[in-house]
C-alpha cells in the first residue's frame, strides 16, 4: 500500500474551508441556543399549563431523538412546513438548534433550581425585591453552575456538527469524506480529518477540564 | 513529670499500651506538633482537650499513622508503628477508631457495616461475624436497626454503630475523634453513655474532646494542648479544679467550666 | 399536505427488524463500553503513572473526536492498514465503544473523586489494604453516585447507534431512510422513527431516573 499524504496539503483550501464552516456553525448554533433555551425554560415555569407543557414536550422530546434523524426530518420537513426553500447550513443550523436548545433549557432549570430556596429567602428578609433577590443573589451562583455545562454542550454540539454532513453541508466531514471519494485517498483523508478534529477538539476538551475545575461545585 | 505520674495511673506499673516519643508533625511550614511526649496505660480513659487546632487530633491520627509523624516515634504494645503500609494495616487492626462525622459506609446496612471489618479484613466465617455485629448492636442499644442503612438513622445512632463497627475487630485500644462534635445536642448523650460504659468494662481509650463533663467524669487522665505541645497533664481532679497552667486556666474558663 | 403512511405498514416488519438492529447494537455497546471504561477508569485513577498518561491521552482524545469520525475511520481506513475488514454491525460496535468507553471511564472518575477523604481513612482504621477500599467502600458509592451520569450516558449511546447507519449497519434509521426513498415518503418515515426512538429513549432515562432516586442515599456519604 503506497501512502500519498500530499493529498492532504493538496486540498488545504478545502479543508480550511470545511474548518471555518464547522466553526460557523458550531457558534452560530450556540448563540442561538442560548437565549432559546432560556426560553424554553421560561415557558416551562410558565402558570399556563398549555404553555408550561409545550415547554416540557419541546425539552423531552427533541433530547430524546438522535441527532442524525433530525437533521434529516429538518432537511424533508422544513421546506414544506414552511414553504421556504432553507440552504444545507440553515437546515442543519435549525436541527442543531432545536436540539441544543433542550439540553440548554435543562441546564437553565437544573442551574437555577440547585439554589437553595433559603438563600432567596434570606435575600429577601434583607429587604430586596423579588427581582433584586434573583438578580443579585440567585443567579450569580447559578451561573456557577451552569457555565460548566455549557462548556461541555458545546464540545458536544462542535463534535455533533460532524452530522449535518449526510444533507451536504460542507463542513469538515463533509469536506474530507468529498475529497476522499473523489481521490480515492481513503486512508489519508479519513486520518486527516480524525487529526484536524483532534487538533481542534483536544483543546477545546482541555479547556472544558479547566472550567469544570475553576466553577465546579462539590458538594 | 513522667516518673511521679506513673504512680499515681492506673496500670502505671505496666508497660503502657500506647506511648508517644517526642511526636513531631509538620504540614508544609505549619508545625502541627512540636515534640508530644505521652502515655497510655492499659485500662485507662485519656481525654485529649484543648483549643481547636493545637494538635489533639492530629496526635490521635498519628497513633494509628493515618498521618505519619515527622519526627519522633509512637509505640504501639511495645514495638515502634511499623514503616510500611502492609505492616501498619494490621497495627491498625488493633486499634479501633470512631470519627467526628461516623463515616458510616453509605452502601451498607448497620449490620454490614459492623461485619465488614471481621468478614473482609480478617477473613471470619460471615455468619459468625453478622452475629457477633448483632451482639455488638445489641450493646449499642440498636439492636433493632441492624437492617437499615445509615441514611435512615439519626446522628447519635450512627454514631453507636460507628462505635460497634470499630468494636468488631477487638481492638486493643479505641480512638475516638471529637465523636460528639457533629451530634445534635438530644443525642450526645446517648453516644457518652455507650463510650461510658465501654470505660468501665476495661477499654483502653484515647479520647479528643469537648465535652468537659465526660472528660471530668469518666477520664482516668488528661492531656492539655495548646499550640502542638502538651502543657499540663494530671488526673481530672487536677486539671479541672486546681489547673496549674495559665493556658489551662483560659481555655476552662472560655468553656465556662468553673469547677 | 397530505400524508400517507401506507410504506410504513407495507414495510413494518422491514422497520421493525432495523429496530431490533438497533436494540442489539444499544445493548452490545453498553455492555462493552461500560466493562471497558471501568477498566480505564481505575486504571486512570489508581493504576501507575506510567500507565495514566497514556490512558488519559485516550479518554480526552476520545472527547475531542465526532463519533462519525471514529465509526468511518473504523469501517474505511482500519481495513487497510491491518488487512482486517469488519462487518458493519461489528465495525459500529467497536467504534462506539472505543468512544464511549472513554466517556463511562470519566464519569467513573469523577465519581470515585467526588467520595470524602474520610471513607478512605475510615477504611483505612479498620484496617483494609488498597485493594479492599476501592472494592468494597468506593466503587459501589461511585456506582450509585455516577447514575444520573450514567444514565445520560445510555440515552446518547442509543441516539449514537443512528449514526451507524452511515456505514450501513442496517439499524432503524437505514431501514427508514430505505423506505422513505423508495416510497418517497420521507415526512411519514422520519416522523415514525422519531417517535420510535423517542419511545425507547425516554423510559430508559426515566427509569434510570427512578432508580437513583431510590438508591441515592447508599452513595450519600
Amino acid at each position: 500500500m503506497t501512502l500519498d499524504w500530499n493529498v492532504v496539503w493538496q486540498y488545504r483550501g478545502d479543508l480550511a474551508q470545511g474548518v471555518l464552516l464547522t466553526i460557523a456553525l458550531t457558534v452560530a448554533t450556540m448563540a442561538i441556543a442560548v437565549p432559546g433555551g432560556i426560553a424554553v425554560m421560561l415557558m416551562r415555569q410558565s402558570h399556563v399549563r398549555a404553555v408550561s407543557f409545550a415547554g416540557t414536550v419541546f425539552v423531552e422530546f427533541f433530547r430524546n431523538v438522535p441527532l442524525i434523524l433530525l437533521v434529516y426530518w429538518a432537511f424533508y420537513v422544513l421546506p414544506i412546513l414552511t414553504d421556504i426553500q432553507f440552504s444545507a447550513f440553515a437546515t442543519g443550523l435549525v436541527a442543531m438548534c432545536l436540539n441544543v436548545s433542550a439540553y440548554n433549557a435543562e441546564t437553565f432549570r437544573a442551574g437555577v433550581n440547585s439554589i437553595r430556596k433559603g438563600q432567596l429567602e434570606a435575600a429577601m428578609a434583607m429587604g430586596m425585591s423579588r427581582s433584586q433577590a434573583m438578580r443579585k443573589v440567585v443567579l450569580p451562583q447559578a451561573v456557577r453552575r451552569i457555565l460548566p455545562v455549557l462548556a461541555s454542550t458545546w464540545v458536544s454540539l462542535f463534535k455533533d456538527t460532524s452530522l449535518v454532513s449526510v444533507i451536504a453541508v460542507g463542513e469538515l466531514a463533509h469536506t474530507a469524506l468529498q475529497i476522499r471519494s473523489q481521490t480515492f485517498r481513503v486512508l489519508e483523508m479519513l486520518t486527516a480529518m480524525a487529526a484536524i478534529y483532534w487538533l481542534l477538539g483536544y483543546p477545546q476538551a482541555k479547556i472544558v477540564d479547566w472550567i469544570h475545575r475553576k466553577y465546579g461545585v462539590t458538594e | 513529670m513522667e516518673s511521679t505520674a506513673a504512680g499515681l495511673r492506673k496500670n502505671g506499673d505496666q508497660p503502657p499500651v500506647v506511648q508517644y516519643d517526642g511526636v513531631v508533625k509538620r504540614f508544609g511550614s505549619l508545625t502541627v506538633l512540636n515534640g508530644v511526649s505521652a502515655r497510655v496505660n492499659k485500662g485507662e480513659v485519656v481525654c485529649l482537650i484543648g483549643p481547636s487546632g493545637s494538635g489533639k487530633s492530629t496526635l490521635l491520627r498519628c497513633t494509628n499513622a493515618l498521618e505519619i509523624a515527622d519526627g519522633g516515634r509512637v509505640v504501639f504494645e511495645g514495638q515502634p508503628l511499623p514503616k510500611t503500609e502492609g505492616e501498619l494495616r494490621h497495627v491498625r487492626q488493633r486499634m479501633g477508631m470512631v470519627f467526628q462525622n461516623f463515616e458510616l459506609f453509605p452502601h451498607m446496612t448497620a449490620l454490614e457495616n459492623v461485619a465488614v471489618g471481621p468478614i473482609t479484613i480478617l477473613g471470619a466465617n460471615p455468619a459468625e461475624a453478622r452475629a457477633k455485629a448483632q451482639m455488638l448492636l445489641e450493646k449499642v442499644g440498636l439492636g433493632a436497626k441492624g437492617g437499615n442503612h445509615p441514611s435512615a438513622l439519626s446522628g447519635g445512632q450512627q454514631q453507636r454503630v460507628a462505635i460497634a463497627r470499630a468494636l468488631a475487630m477487638d481492638p486493643d485500644v479505641m480512638l475516638f475523634d471529637e465523636p460528639t462534635s457533629a451530634l445534635d445536642p438530644e443525642t450526645i448523650g446517648e453516644v457518652l453513655n455507650v463510650m461510658k460504659r465501654l470505660a468501665e468494662e476495661g477499654m483502653t481509650m484515647v479520647v479528643v474532646t469537648h465535652e468537659m463533663s465526660f472528660a471530668r467524669r469518666v477520664a482516668n487522665w488528661i492531656l492539655v494542648f495548646d499550640e502542638g505541645r502538651v502543657i499540663e497533664e494530671g488526673p481530672p481532679a487536677q486539671i479541672f479544679d486546681a489547673p496549674t497552667h495559665a493556658r489551662t486556666q483560659s481555655f476552662l474558663s472560655h468553656l465556662g467550666w468553673n469547677g | 399536505m397530505d400524508f400517507d403512511f401506507s410504506p410504513i405498514v407495507d414495510n413494518w416488519g422491514f422497520l421493525a427488524q432495523g429496530l431490533l438492529i438497533t436494540i442489539e447494537l444499544s445493548v452490545a455497546t453498553i455492555v462493552a463500553a461500560t466493562l471497558v471504561g471501568i477498566a480505564l477508569g481505575l486504571g486512570r485513577v489508581y493504576g501507575p503513572g506510567w500507565l495514566r498518561v497514556p490512558l488519559t491521552f485516550y479518554v480526552d482524545s476520545m472527547r475531542a473526536i465526532p463519533v462519525l469520525v471514529v465509526l468511518v475511520w473504523t469501517f474505511f481506513a482500519f481495513p487497510l492498514v491491518t488487512g482486517i475488514t469488519l462487518p458493519p454491525f461489528w465495525a459500529a460496535l467497536a467504534a462506539l465503544t472505543l468512544h464511549i468507553s472513554a466517556f463511562v471511564s470519566e464519569i467513573l472518575r469523577a465519581g470515585l473523586n467526588s467520595i470524602r477523604p474520610g471513607q478512605v481513612r475510615a477504611a483505612r482504621a479498620l484496617g483494609m489494604s488498597g485493594a479492599q477500599i476501592v472494592r468494597k467502600i468506593l466503587f459501589p458509592q461511585a456506582v450509585v453516585r455516577m447514575l444520573p451520569a450514567y444514565g445520560s450516558l445510555l440515552s446518547v449511546t442509543i441516539k449514537d447507534t443512528a449514526i451507524a447507519s452511515v456505514i450501513a449497519v442496517p439499524d432503524l434509521m437505514r431501514q427508514s431512510e430505505t423506505i422513505a426513498a423508495q416510497n418517497y415518503a420521507p415526512i411519514e418515515v422520519f416522523t415514525t422513527a422519531m417517535l420510535a426512538y423517542f419511545l425507547i429513549l425516554f423510559p430508559v432515562t426515566r427509569a434510570v431516573e427512578a432508580f437513583y432516586r431510590r438508591v441515592a442515599h447508599l452513595g450519600r456519604s
